[in-house]
Order: C-alpha cells, then structure tokens, then sequence
C-alpha cells in the first residue's frame, strides 16, 4: 500500500511540474543547428522547444493524420510544396508577420506563399545542377551542344557520357522548362492551374532534346536514380545531374567532381536550361495550442539573421536570406564551393509549384517522359497526353 | 457460498467496474469526438462482457468474448466505417465535420475594424513572498496619444479538453488623475519621483510592481515567467472590454501589442424550405460585409476585397450516392475501366494458373521417393516466398529487368542469344510479361507447399492397385493425383484468385502500373489492375479522396465475393464442406 502512496505522489508531483513546451517534428540533418536556437529560446521565454526527429518522407503523411486529430507537433520542418496541400486542409497557421521580409530571397517566400498567405519561414534553398568528372571531362562545356559532344567522345563500351535519373520529371524539368515549357501560368491572382504549358513549343522542344540523349546512345537506357549515382561515383560517367545532397559521397570515393550550374549552359536557343527550386522551411500547425509561441520561436528565432545563420552553419546547404548569403560567398573558402555553385544554379530556377494540383503532375509527366524514352510514342503526342491526364484529374 | 466464491466474485465485480468505468470515460471522449459509429461499437462490446460476466445464463460463452471483441473491432467497424467514408467527401479539404469548421470559423478568425487602435501593454505584478504570482495588471498605453488605460486579470470563460483556459474575458478603463477603477476596484497610481515613471499600483493593501513589457528591453529577465505562466496561462485566448474597445493580442506584431479586434465570423439561423419542410439552419457570416457565406461542394466560400470567390475552409459532407454515380458515369473513369478489368481477370487468372503449374510440378518431384537431398531442395525452393515481396520486387525492377544493365537483358537475352534488349519495363506487352514471372516467382512456393500436403493425403494403396492394374505413371496422376488434389486444392486456388485480383503489390511495387498507354488521356497504365487503378484516381490527384476510394472498394469488394461465389459453386467446394 505504501508503495502506491508513494507512486501516486511521484505521478502528481510530475503532472503539477510540467510546464508549456513547443514540440518541433524535424529530420535528421537540422537537429544539432536547432537545439542551439531552441536553447535560446528556452532561457528567453521559459518555455521548453522538444525537438523529435521524424524521418522526412514521413513528417507530412503523419502531420496529416495526426494534426486533425490534435496529436500534431507545434511546428515542422519540411519542404515548401507540401503548404498548398496541408493549408487548403486548414492545418497550416498563416505567418502574420516576418520582420526583415525584403532580406529574403523572393523565390523562397514565394515559394511558402499560398493564396496570398505567407505559411512558412524558409531557411534553406536548393536547385539541381550538372555535375562533371574532371578526370574525364577536361574542359568545361558552356552549351548543352559542347556538353553532348563532350559526352559522346568519352563513351565507350564502358563509360557513359551523360547519365541522370530521365524519367524523373524532377530531374528532366530543366530542359523541359528552358524555352519556355511552364507547368502552371503565373498570374497576378497566383498560378492559373487551368493554363498548363507542358505542351508548348518549348516543352516539346525539351522533350525533343531528352529524346536525343537517348536515341544518339549518349545515355543508356534504364537509367535511374540509383543507377547514374552509381556510374558517376564509379567513375564510370562523365556528366550527371543531382542535388547538393549527393556531392560529399562523390568526395569521400575520391571523384575530383566540378559543379557547372544550369545559368552557365545554353540550349541551342541561347536560353539557360530551368531546374527547379526547392525550398525548406518551418511551418506552424493551426491546431496547435501554442501557437503564440510556435509563431514567436518560428519568426523570432528562426527567421532572424543569427537564427539561419545557425541553420547554414549546421547544415550547408544554399540559404533563404539574401543577406546572409552575401556574408557567407564573401568570406567563403574551398569547402563552400558546392553551396555557391547549387546556389547560382537555383538563382535562374522556379519554384516547384506548391498547389495541391501539383500532384497529378508528376504521375503524368513520368508516364510522358516514359514514352517519349522508350519511344513508344511522338513527343508531342505524349506531352499533349500528360496535359490531358492533368486538367482531367484537377476538374 | 463458500468463502472462495464469494472472494473471487468481488474480485471479478471489482474487475468488471474499473474496466466499465475506464470505457464510460473513453467512450463519453469518442462521441465528444463525433466518432458516433465507434462509439456503438464500443458500448455493445462494453454490454456484452458485462453481459457474460454477470448473467450465469450466458457465463458458457466467455471464451468467445476475445473473438467478439476482434471480430466487432476489426471487422465490422472497419466495414461499417468504409460504407459511411463512401457516401462522403471525406478526403483533402475536408477533414473536419462541419461542426468542428463552424466553431473554427467562429473562434479562430479575427479582423481589425477600421479606425482601429493599437497599445503597448506594461505588466504590472503583485509579488507574494518576494515572488512573482500570476495576479497582475496590465497598463495599456494608446499608441495614437499615448493615453494610458488599464486592464484587471481576466476571468477564465471556457475550457479546452485538457483542462487550458481557450476564453478569458476581462475589463479596461481609461486611468484618469492617477487612478482607474475596475469592477469596484480602485487603483492608485505610484510614480517614480526622479523619472516620473509609473513604478507601481495600489489597490486593497496590495501593490501591483512595473514587471514586464516586450518594448522595454530592461525586464527581459522577468520575459520567461510572463511568457509560461501570465501569457500562457492568461493572455493567450483574452479579450478585453471597456470604452467601446474590444482588444487582444495583436498578430500582427506577433503578440508585442493589442489591437482593436473582432472575431470575423458571427452565427446566425437561416429559415429555409427543403422539401416542402421548413427547416432552421445555422449559416455562418461575414461580420465585416455582413455576406452570408454560401456552402458549396462542402466548402464555406468567402468574398474577398475584390468580389472574388474563395473558398474558406471546407468540411466534412454528406453526399448520397455521389462517389458511386463518379464511378459509373465519369469517362476519366469508365474509359480504361474495361481494359482493366479484362487485364485484372487475365493477371490474376494466368497467376493462379502459372503458380499452381510450377507448384505442383515441383511438388511431384519433391515428392518422389527416389529423389535425395529433398530437404535442401524445398528449403531453397521456400526462398521466395520467405523473402518479403517489396524486397524482391525492388531486385527484380532494378537488378533483373532493366533494360540495358539488367541481367536478364545483359546476361542471357544478349549475352547467351545475342538478341536486342527487351524493353521489359518500358514496352506494354513486355511490362505484362514482366509482371507475371515477378508474381509467378513470388507465388510458386505457396503452391509447392500446399501441393505438397496434398499430395501426402492421398491414400498409397490407391497407386498399389494402379500400378497392379498396370497404369502408367501419365494415367495415374490424370486419374487419381490430380482429381483427388484439387478436391482439397480447389478452395485455395480461388482463394488465390481473389488474393491476386487485389495483388496491390505485385503491380505497383515492380511497375507502377506503367508503361502509360500511348496516346490515353486516363491515369490508368498498361499493366494496372482496378486496385492499383483505384489507388491511384484516390490518392494520386489533387490530394486525397478517401470517400471515392471507399466507393470503389465497396465495388471490388462485391466483384470479388461475386467470383469467389461462383467459383465456389463451380468447384463444388461447398458440397465437400458440407459432407
């Protein structure tokens, strides 16, 4: 009985001492930059920042269950095309106010903007670029026609010249959108989802080009993901294309690597290939209880100058303020070459739509792309078929 | 009664009333919750222990309360639940019931009326024991004059679940010749003689010290104690009357001052006729323009500044037979429907067919009496299927059929016949074979174990006399081994048709259902089936439609009782059971 007593009173005194606390659902790479914000805050406000690392596929599929139910974090981390989908879900908290707004980039908050609301601070930027092997590739290609001759004279029964993920419409979109192919038009109102340019001249051109990697054997067919990482870490290609995510593996298995980024290469046209931008951020759950402080740690904290200061410094990786960006490439060594170069390569790129009708499009244009590689059908004909699949999947 | 009985009876009462009473709670939170369905099944499960427990009558049946529970929880709930998602839009946008929206919209949205007014706010704090407290005042200074007026501790109003104050409600009045006086209370003004600040209020003996404020910098160290327990615990949900005024904390400043703020959405009841009925419904309106908000597709939709419509925020709605009219009507739908549903039938049926050939086939070897090493033989063959499928699918897409490093293309289509690469993934045709030798593979030793037992079955002086009546071993398995094997076998190979008919992950782990169909302007790909077809029109385009999803479900649900039956029929299965 006295071991009851005693445990009861332990339980009570937990419950009375537990005070307020924020939770914030985070991956794996911001953790350490964030204890130290949450640090602060903490001795500023009294108030305890629980951080629990959530693997990033999985932060927006379990917001989405759990937020409703009100079993969410306070805040999360996570990419800037998930806000149209969980804010028309009405669980997104619009960010009121953000001191210092004009020091950010303009792509990043636009790219956490919906519907004229601001619903998230950015912290981090990235964009795809090309990425050679200079023991193989001696010069640095300026037009996709020198960077494909290029490749062609390297390949031989072993090595391939120019390899990437193809079939990927995150990968493929850079050529697709550089004359001028565009997913939804831009208006003054937001993005017209109706109005879809992936069959445009432009577009069909890119197709086209993609097409050629192919037909004129300058890429293998097959080619994915996993298989062109493993070529060009074998050093067994000499072009690829891939994220900032990939260039310290590429280091460490000892690849002398050379970043080209997509505003230092020209189509035939004269334009510059487009990669897509992709932007991170921290966003506040509208079901929260706290969401004075959530909104206070995200603004407050996060969106200041020595907050993403402390997010670039714990993970490097291209930055959302503008002013902090001009620090880092003055001061910047050798080991920030990948930042500054991913960094120029998502300055001439657009934002990866953030609509909830986004989702179709991938399906759609995976399958185009899927034709137009395996020649099952003309470039045109497949890109007008995606067009077709999309409005009939977003009426 | 025996001391015992007596015992174990109130142990067994006592038992019983601790369960009852943790089940009255969760159950009150699961209707609370608008979880009505779930809520019944709770209380009948609830009313049948408390049934078996203390009628004697019913006391036999204790040992199936497990399976009631199981088959009431798992079964039943999720059936009823799937048919009540199908009649609605349940899905992205609409999350929450309408009631849930209504109080969000009534609670949650503000706006700042014209000539509206800012304050800086100062907190002033009533230490107890040299120690701060939570009794406070606050001084409100007007930033258009800087006229000064203050503001009590708030009284509590409203409750959220956990017990967290979600309404508190105070009064302010202007501080006129050095005092203020707020419900009956008096405060007097102290001013610091120097500086000519206001360093303290007195009111009842008590005395209210300056603490806090965000705009002054020198009480920063007192910022954690008035963020977690005057903030949190106060402010957070407060408004403020007084003076025509109505405040709270200001957004826009991200809480460093109050503004003038009303709530943006009122309530109001709406007289309509439906149906020749006259029916009261609450309509949610615009406080600011006075617009009714129309509902549509399970949507509130606003105005905006513009005239524009858009939507506010969506709910969940109530939609007939919506999802299932789509289903049949709809030509993005109906187009390839049936295609796939030919391409379902053929996938399934050539998987059981190629499956249970392999299967036996393997299954007669292993089971001949002259064959050695059985053991290793059937614990490789077993491989497959111990393997988990979404494994083996990911070595077969990307180690054995891609295209042009694939061993199956590099190794044995060029390197031992010289041929051209097979597009085994990008080609119709070639997906489909693909398809099949995956699932064959993963399905044959199910079949060969299956057989096997079979084929132990089978009584041994039925071959003796076979053999003395001088048949061939051709003629004895087509006259006893096979007919006596599907006997047992024949339930099971409809089982698996039906397994393979919804074989989600055999499709979409190796294909996606792709390659497209050439010139088709529906998602539905060469190599999909209605379940890999239907997971994508429902979760695969603008968001989440889980009440389609359910209407199709229901629909392949039907299909495949509707073929089980008839198979069942057709195989005489239900005879054999019955004998």
């Amino acid at each position: 009985m006295r071991k009851w007593v005693i445990l009861l009173i332990a339980i009570l005194s937990i419950t009375a001492l537990a005070y307020a606390e924020i939770t914030v659902w985070s991956s794996e790479n911001q953790i350490p930059a964030l204890e130290k914000i949450a640090a602060d805050f903490e001795s500023d406000y009294g108030i305890k920042v629980n951080i629990q690392q959530v693997n990033f596929g999985d932060i927006k599929s379990t917001f989405l269950t759990a937020a409703p139910a009100g079993e969410g974090p306070d805040v999360i981390v996570g990419a800037h095309d998930w806000v149209g989908e969980l804010a028309i879900n009405g669980l997104l908290e619009p960010i009121p106010y953000l001191p210092q707004k004009d020091e950010y980039f303009p792509v990043a908050l636009d790219a956490f903007s919906y519907g004229g609301k601001l619903y998230g601070v950015p912290y981090t930027t990235e964009a795809l670029a090309i990425i050679y092997n200079k023991d193989l590739i001696e010069e640095e290609p300026t037009t996709m026609s020198e960077l494909l001759g290029m490749a062609t004279d390297i390949a031989d029964d072993e090595i391939v010249g120019f390899v990437y993920n193809v079939g990927d419409f995150y990968f493929s979109y850079p050529f697709i959108s550089g004359d001028g192919g565009y997913i939804f038009k831009d208006t003054p109102e937001g993005q017209d989802v109706y109005d879809i340019g992936l069959n445009n001249e432009g577009a069909v051109a890119g197709g086209k080009l993609i097409k050629s990697f192919l037909d004129d054997g300058i890429m293998p067919q097959g080619a994915n993901y996993n298989l062109a990482d493993s070529l060009f870490k074998d050093s067994l290609a000499g072009f690829i294309i891939n994220g900032i995510w990939a260039t310290p593996e590429y280091r460490n298995v000892g690849i002398d690597y050379a970043i080209l980024p997509f505003n230092k290469i020209t189509l035939d046209s004269g334009n510059n290939p487009k990669p897509f931008v992709g932007v991170q951020g921290f966003m506040v759950n509208a079901k929260s209880k706290n969401k004075l402080e959530a909104l206070e740690f995200v603004v407050n904290y996060i969106g200041s100058f020595d907050g993403q200061k402390a997010m670039f410094e714990g993970e490097r990786r291209g930055t959302a303020r503008e002013d902090l960006f001009n620090v880092i490439k003055t001061n910047a060594g050798p080991e920030l070459y990948d930042v500054l170069m991913f960094s120029e390569s998502a300055s001439i790129g657009t934002p990866m739509p953030n609509v909830p009708e986004m989702a179709p499009v991938w399906g759609a244009m995976a399958d185009a792309l899927g034709l137009i590689i395996n020649d099952q059908d003309t470039v045109q004909n497949a890109l007008d078929s995606a067009v077709d699949k999309i409005l009939a999947q977003i009426e | 009664m025996s001391r015992k009985k007596i015992i174990s009876l109130i142990i067994a009462i006592v038992i019983l009333g601790v369960l009852n009473s943790m089940a009255i709670i969760s159950i009150s939170l699961i209707f609370s919750d608008g979880k009505t369905a779930l809520g019944i099944t709770m209380v009948i499960l609830v009313v049948l222990i408390d049934l078996v427990v203390l009628n004697p009558k019913y006391y036999a049946f204790r040992y199936m309360i497990p399976a009631m529970i199981l088959l009431l929880i798992l079964t039943f709930y999720p059936m009823y639940y799937t048919f009540e998602v199908a009649f609605s839009n349940y899905g992205t946008g609409h999350l929450f019931t309408r009631q849930q929206t209504v109080q969000k919209l009534l609670t949650e949205y503000f706006f700042v009326p014209e000539n509206s007014q800012e304050f800086d706010f100062y907190i002033y704090d009533n230490y107890t024991d040299y120690k701060p407290s939570d009794n406070f005042i606050i001084l409100l200074k007007r930033k258009s004059d800087e006229k000064l007026f203050l503001a009590n501790k708030p009284e509590a109003m409203a409750w959220d679940s956990e017990g967290d104050i979600s309404l508190a409600k105070g009064v302010m009045a202007p501080l006129e010749k050095d005092k203020a006086t707020l419900k009956d209370q008096t405060f007097i003004t102290d001013y610091d003689s120097e500086s000519g600040n206001i360093v303290s209020f007195e009111s009842n003996n008590k005395n209210y010290i300056y603490f806090y404020s965000p705009q002054d910098q020198s009480t920063k160290a007192n910022a954690p104690f008035f963020y977690s327990e005057i903030r949190g615990k106060w402010l957070k949900n407060v408004e403020y009357t007084g003076d025509n005024y109505k405040l709270r904390l200001n957004a826009n400043t991200l809480f460093t001052t109050f503004i003038t703020s009303d709530n943006l959405y009122g309530l109001i009841n709406e007289i309509a006729e439906e149906g020749g009925r006259v029916v009261q419904k609450n309509k949610i309106y615009n406080k600011k323009t006075d617009y009714i908000l129309p509902e549509e597709e399970g949507y509130f939709i606003d105005k905006d500044e513009n005239g524009q419509n858009f939507k506010v925020a969506g709910y969940i709605d109530y939609v007939g037979f919506k999802n299932f009219i789509q289903m049949f009507t709809d030509p993005k739908i109906t187009g390839p429907f049936f295609q796939i549903f030919i391409w379902t039938f053929i996938w399934a049926g050539l998987s059981v067919l190629f499956t249970f050939a392999i299967g036996l086939a393997l299954a007669l070897v292993l089971n001949d009496r002259n064959m050695k090493g059985k053991k290793i033989y059937r614990t490789l063959l077993i491989i497959p299927w111990a393997v988990p499928a979404f494994i083996s699918a990911l070595v077969w897409r990307y180690g054995l059929f891609n295209e042009t490093y694939g061993v199956i293309n590099r190794f044995i289509i060029q390197g031992i016949f010289g041929g051209e690469p097979i597009k085994w993934l990008g080609d119709a045709f070639w997906a489909k074979i693909a398809v099949l030798i995956m699932n064959t593979w993963l399905g044959f030793p199910y079949m060969m174990t299956v057989s096997l037992g079979a084929l132990q079955s089978i009584p041994s002086d039925l071959y003796e006399a076979a053999s003395i009546d001088g048949a061939k071993p051709r003629q004895r398995f087509q006259k006893i081994t096979f007919p006596l094997l599907l006997v047992t076998l024949a339930p099971l190979l409809v089982g698996s048709f039906a397994f393979n008919f919804n074989n989600f992950v055999g499709i979409y782990l190796l294909t996606q259902g792709g390659p497209a169909i050439a010139g088709s302007s529906t998602v539905a790909g060469s190599t999909d089936i209605l379940i890999s077809y239907t997971y994508k029109l429902a979760f695969e385009g603008r968001g989440q439609d889980f009440g389609f999803a359910s209407a199709i479900s229901i629909l392949i649900f039907l299909i495949v009782v509707g073929i089980s039956y008839f198979n069942f029929k057709l195989s005489g299965s239900f005879e054999e059971v019955n004998r």
